[in-house]
Order: C-alpha cells, then structure tokens, then sequence
C-alpha cells in the first residue's frame, strides 16, 4: 500500500504540468469557447505528438502499456489547465475498445493514440439518467448489421470525433456500437453548457451499424461507465485544486481592513476544507483507477469518487469564488474558467444521488457484513 | 500507486484475526471491561496479553535494539486496526515511546522503550493545563533547576491515563522568563513522585458506563497538581528549552493511525451491518431512499478517511515528511465522526438517545454514548480548528493574522 504517485507517474505529472502550464493558457481556453468547433486541435496535435494518447494503450495495438495510473495523473493535470479538447471520451472508448473489442475494433487503436481518430461518448438518453437500466435507444438486427433509432443526450465531443461510442438495446440487451459520426440517420443539435464546450443532443433515425463494429454485453458498457465516472473525477480535483490554488495566491495578496484577507481564519478555514477534500476526491478517483488498471470490479469505487468530486469540488470552487469577491464574477477575469468547468463537470457521468444509490445498493442490499476496508461489490 | 495491501500484510491481518477469534474469550473480555483503559485487569486477561507480547505485537515497528520488532509502521497498523476493532488497545503508548525514541538519550532508550512495550510502563501525557490547552504556548507548570533535579509546581488538567499511569510526559517552562514555545521543556515523571496529587475529573460517560467500543467512551479524567515535586535532572527528554520540538516530533504520529481512523469510522459499519439485520424496523429503513442516500454518503465520507489515513501511512513508509497532510486527517476524520453519528441518531429516531443502563437501548447504547463522545475527538490533540490554520498555512502558503 503506497497511495501517492511513484516515480514515474511524479514524472508524468510534472512534465504534463510544465507543458500545460506553458501551452494551455487561459486564452488559449478562452479562445477555444469562442470558436465554433469549441476545442483547440493544435492543442491536441501536441499532446498525440507528447504520446499522451497512446500511453495506456497496450504495446501490441501501438501503445506503451504503462499502467492506467497515469492517466489517473494524466487526467489531473487535464483539469487543472481546463485543457480543451475530447482526451477523456478518446481515452474512456480506447481503453474499452482496448478491453473488450474485437481484432477488428482494435484496429482503430493506432490512429486513435496518433491522435488522428478522436471518439466521443453516447451514453445517455435525452432524459440523462447516469444508469444502464435506463438505456432507450433500440437496435434492430438486420442480417450483419444493426439499425439504430431513439435519441442520446450529453454527447460531448460529438462534433470533433470520428465515431460516437452508443450503448444502446440489442434486442433488449446492453451493447455499444462504434458509430461512424458522420454516418447517414445522426443529426446533433449542440447543447450550451456552462462550459461552453463541445456536447450535443443526438437523434438516430434508421441508422445502420456493421454488426462487425457492435461491442455486445453489459460488462463492457459497465467498464466504459465505471471508466468515464472515475477519470472525470480525477479531471475535476485537478481543476478544484488549481482554483483553490488561485483563489489562495489572490488572497495573499488582497487587503481588506489593513492585511491580507489570507490571514483571516474566515478565508483559511474555507480554503482549508477546500483542500482536504479535494484530496479526498484525487485519492477515491486514483483508488477506482487503480482498481480499473488492475482488472478489479470497480463501479462502487468510480462511484464514490464521483459523488464525492461532484458535491466537493465544485463547492471548492465556489469557495474560490468567495474568496475572489466580486471581481470572480467578471467574465475578463480568468478564475470563472475553473467555476463553470467543474460546474458543468459535476454534471456529467452521473449524479451524487445516482452514485449513491449505487453504493447504497452494494451496502444494504447483499448478505453478509461490511467493513470499510473490504471493498463492496456492485450487484 | 498501489491500493492494496501485500500478501505479508494480508496474511498478518489474517493472523491477528484468528488469534483474537481464538483467544479473546468472554472471560477475558469481560476482565478487560471491568478494569480501567483497557489496561488493569486480571490475570486471564494478563495472561492473553502476555501471549499477544510473546508475539511481538506491540512495539511491532520499534527498533530491536529497544525491544521491538524492525518492522513496518504499516504492520504495526495492521495489528493495531484488527485489535481496536476486537476493542482492545495494544501497544499504543501514545507519545512516550514514539519520543523517547526521536529525542531520548541512550540511557533514556533502554531505560524506557522496552518497558512500553512490555506493558510495564504506560505514560499519561501531561500537556494541558487550566489556562491553555491547543495553545501549549502558553503553559505554566515550572520545573526549576536544583542541582541535580528539579522542582516541579503547577496544575496539569485533562490527565486521562494518569490513574493508570507509571509516568508523565509533561511539558513544563524550564526558564521562568521565557515566553510562547521558548523555554518549554519535557519531563519524564515517575507518577509516584512525592508531591503529585491526582485527583479525578469525571467525564459526561461517567454514568452509567458507556459500552465497548464507544468513541471517547472513557468515563474519567484527571487533573494532577505538581507541589514542589522533586525529580532527577536525568528525567529531561532532549534538550532543556527545545519541549515543543521534543513534543511534535511524538505528535505526528499520534494524530494518525489505527485508533484514530477506526474511532472516525466505526460507526459507518455499524449502521449498514444494524440496517443489515433480520427486524422489521431494520427492513423498513433499509429500504427508504432517504436512509440509503445518507448511509451512502456517510459510506463514502468514511472512505476519504480510510484514503487520508493510507496517505499519511504511505508519507510514514516514505520518511515521514509531511506537511498539512497529519492535520487534514485530523480534521476530515473526526468530524466526519461527528457527522455519522449525528446522522445515525436521526436514523434510529429516540431510541438513539438511550444510555447503556436504559431499556430498549440499540446495541447497548454505543449510539447514544458515541453522541457524548464523538465530538470529543475534534478537540483532543489539536482541535480542528487550529488543524485547520496549519492546512492554511502549511498546505496553501496562506499568512498568520496580523502578518505583511
């Protein structure tokens, strides 16, 4: 049992944080908003050039086969320099693809670590329940294809990816079909999200799918939500620390009565409990994405790392909010980047109630006794 | 990053739990539960904890050279965790050993160490007093040099092994003109030193008892007056004036751990495993979404204990450089205690508020008593409050009031 990062993910963290820092500024963030396509591919050029992309994926489908930890990491960083671009639905479908897919899905895997297919995630219907029972969208069986119709919600990344990951019903049972994004019958209608990023609405008319690119069961669209829960939440302590960080530099520096607001208790106090549970979000996300990297059940932990990052981090970043004052609330001032992030974030892969309810369900509804160190296991 | 624990650990924690399965018989229960602490009781229950020691399970990550068994603080843990959940202390000499060790002189070493962890010497922890206790600074116990000794007068408050104690660890000003954390020194007193009077404090547990496993079920204190009390100068630990360093080098560790942890979390088990049983109540409110929302997040709140715990144990294994790390756990944890147990009382609805000796009490009052303790652990070594200034400053740069 060593909780913090080793070497080489410390490595990872630090280099990643060096280049961020220096090429993901906040206009750089604030450009991509402005853009119609609302994410920066020269960014993401160089991060498929960096071999970020490929670096979880395994040797034999182009990647380097280092443990999913660092993208634990990897993921932080991302957050913490609200880096625009689709990394967290690319990475999330290639390592299920990675997982569960045929040869012939896997044969997607090097374009996708070379950064030149990108992937986005239809996992919800329009009514945006976090759940598998709540899945919709029918597939038809038509010979060695599948037609699609019904409607998705909470698509991010939809416009800049080469194919849209669906889960959807086969024949009333769980199943993901890689969907060529452009494919006739998908119409997307952009949604504005307090992010201002990249999501969007879908509607699947008639859509016909190769049977050949269908990723039938619920265990691989369990993996792919259990996956897309925990690295958000490592995404969103990233982003809540560098607020807290932020908001903690500004109050060194602001006077109000003749001293720093920063020695006041008032502002320690909250900044404080802003950074002990930003600690608690990063340590259950890497837990649940160590136990994802290891091959082990993971979906009570991505669970628990992301009702705790939903509640915690974005009220750390209201607390930096606070700490700011007036000026926080101003649209030329850059600390309102953090806030709408991870309030749109806190939004996504699941609710702190949906979450919950999973953890409840893996407490109260299995024989036997329970101990805190024994992990739970979904039903 | 590695979440797990090693197969030499698992086995350890197997191997604990199947000597305590196999040896804690109710006889010996019942013996340590009728004594004080955890720490006088009869002879069955000396005998069990001869053959814990014949083990080598106390002391299990002190050096060797003092009686202890070189090995890792994670496996001290390990011991320590299966035994607090048994509801029995081991090895838990709190600050006395853990500084002997960081400051004492060699002499100091062999005289004391292999006696904390045979069980022969067992230190109160004498710190606060009437006028201060998170702000030590402020202490006033004086110790004055005589020759060879020196004189102790004062008032020491909140002593709560002191009637169980062979020794003191007692913080005192050495130099009478010092002011703040200057001229603090440590003193290790033996308690049967002529002119120390200890006198019990009783605590809101007093009556009737709260059961096994309460947090701060403890049912007395004490305060301990210092009337020119003679002792050798050979009982100073570390240098005379250097007290506060001398005492956090003890300190880190005493706020982090296997107690600490399971006293923050117990109660998260216990409320799952009571929903968990056969009643009617029981099914009722396992089945109300309110109760399952707040059990889960209770649940959760208790992993991020379990994970700053294994964080603070992880900065151990590395060499022990923490920064705010000791004092986030020291603040998440117990109040994250406070808030299960608070949560849990409106769960069970008024049966929660009764005391052990109460009929229809739930599970012998350990809820009802853990609402007159549990909030306890929130102001004990270090309250949150000053926790909370030391995660500002060390953790976030943040200055001290009234400083540019």
């Amino acid at each position: 049992m060593d909780v913090l990062p080793d070497e080489d993910e410390a490595a990872i963290q630090r280099s990643a944080d060096a280049f961020l820092a220096a090429e993901c500024t906040p206009s750089l963030v604030r450009a991509a908003e402005q853009d119609p396509a609302r994410w920066s591919p020269a960014l993401y050029r160089r991060i498929a050039e960096l071999g970020w992309l490929r670096l979880c994926l395994p040797e034999q489908d182009g990647g380097d086969g280092v443990p999913l930890t660092h993208l634990a990491v990897l993921f932080e960083v991302l957050g913490r320099h609200l880096a625009p671009v689709p990394v967290h639905a690319t990475m999330v479908g290639a390592i299920a693809i990675a997982r569960c897919g045929t040869p012939g899905q896997r044969a997607l895997l090097p374009a996708i670590g070379a950064g030149t297919l990108r992937l986005s995630l239809a996992l919800q219907e329009p009514d945006g329940r976090w759940s598998a029972e709540a899945l919709r969208l029918q597939g038809r069986r038509d010979g060695d294809a599948v037609v699609l119709n019904g409607g998705k919600g909470f698509v991010d990344g939809f416009r800049e990816s080469g194919r849209c990951l669906v889960a959807f019903l086969l024949e009333g049972a769980p199943a993901l079909a890689l969907v060529d994004s452009k494919a006739g019958g998908v119409t997307a209608v952009d949604l504005v999200t307090t992010a201002k990023d990249s999501s969007a609405a879908l509607t699947f008319r008639e859509v016909r799918v190769a049977m050949a690119d269908v990723i039938p069961g619920a265990a691989p669209l369990r993996l792919v939500m259990d996956l897309a829960a925990a690295l958000l939440a490592a995404q969103m302590a990233g982003a809540a620390r560098m607020a807290t960080e932020r908001a903690a530099n500004y109050a060194k520096d602001r006077l109000a009565f003749g001293q720093p607001i920063g020695s006041f208790q008032a502002i320690q106090h909250m900044a404080a409990d802003a950074l002990i549970t930003i600690d608690g979000a990063q340590l259950l996300a890497r837990e649940a994405i160590w136990r994802l990297g290891a091959g082990l059940p993971a979906t009570v932990e991505a669970a628990q790392a992301k009702a705790f990052a939903n509640e915690k981090c974005l009220i750390a970043c209201r607390i930096a909010q606070q700490i700011h004052g007036g000026i926080g609330f101003m649209a030329e001032y850059d600390q309102q980047l953090w806030y709408r992030r991870v309030a749109s974030w806190a939004h996504r892969c699941g609710t702190v109630q949906e979450h919950r309810k999973v953890v409840a369900a893996a407490l109260l509804d299995q024989q036997g006794p329970v101990r805190l160190d024994v992990p739970l296991v979904a039903e | 990053m590695e979440f797990a624990f090693d197969a030499r650990e698992d086995a350890l924690r197997r191997e604990v739990q199947a000597f305590i399965a196999d040896q804690l018989t109710d006889e010996i229960r019942a013996e340590i539960d009728g004594g004080e602490l955890g720490l006088q009781f009869g002879p069955k229950a000396a005998a069990f904890f001869d053959k814990v020691r014949a083990r080598g399970w106390t002391g299990v990550s002190w050096p060797v050279e003092y009686g202890g068994q070189g090995r890792s603080a994670m496996e001290q843990f390990i011991i320590e965790e299966e035994f607090c959940r048994a509801g029995l202390r081991i090895g838990g000499a709190g600050t006395g050993a853990p500084a002997i060790l960081a400051s004492g002189t060699e002499e100091q070493k062999r005289a004391y160490v292999p006696g904390c962890i045979r069980g022969d010497i067992i230190f109160a922890q004498g710190y606060s007093e009437p006028g201060c206790g998170t702000d030590l600074a402020g202490i006033q116990c004086r110790a004055t040099r005589a020759g060879a000794t020196y004189v102790i007068k004062g008032q020491k408050i909140y002593m709560t092994a002191a009637h169980v104690a062979t020794h003191i660890f007692l913080m005192v000003r050495t130099d009478p003109a010092s002011r703040r954390q200057a001229g603090l020194s440590i003193l290790l007193v033996p308690i049967d030193t002529p002119g120390i009077t200890i006198r019990p404090l009783w605590t809101i547990q007093h009556d009737p008892p709260a059961p096994r496993g309460t947090t701060y079920g403890e049912p007395r204190t004490n305060e301990v007056f210092f009337d020119d009390a003679v002792v050798p100068a050979s009982c100073l630990l570390g240098e005379e004036g250097d007290g506060w360093a001398v005492a956090q080098r003890g300190l880190n560790l005493d706020r982090v751990g296997a107690r600490r942890y399971l006293i923050s979390v117990m109660r998260d088990e216990d409320i799952v495993n009571w929903l968990k049983q056969d009643g009617e109540a029981n099914r009722a409110l396992r089945a109300d979404p309110a109760v399952r929302d707040k059990v889960a997040e209770l649940w959760i709140e208790g992993q991020v204990c379990r994970m700053l715990t294994m964080r603070s144990m992880s900065i151990e294994r590395r060499g022990g450089d923490f920064v705010y790390e000791g004092a986030a756990e020291k603040v998440w944890a117990p109040e994250h205690g406070v808030r299960a147990t608070e949560a849990i009382g409106q769960i069970l609805g008024p049966q929660a508020q009764l005391l052990s000796s109460s009929p229809m009490a739930v599970q012998g009052g350990v809820f009802a008593h853990n609402l007159l303790g549990a909030f306890q652990s929130t102001i004990n070594h270090g309250s949150v409050q000053v926790m909370r200034d030391q995660i500002a400053r060390k953790g976030l740069g943040l200055p001290r009031a009234g400083k540019r």
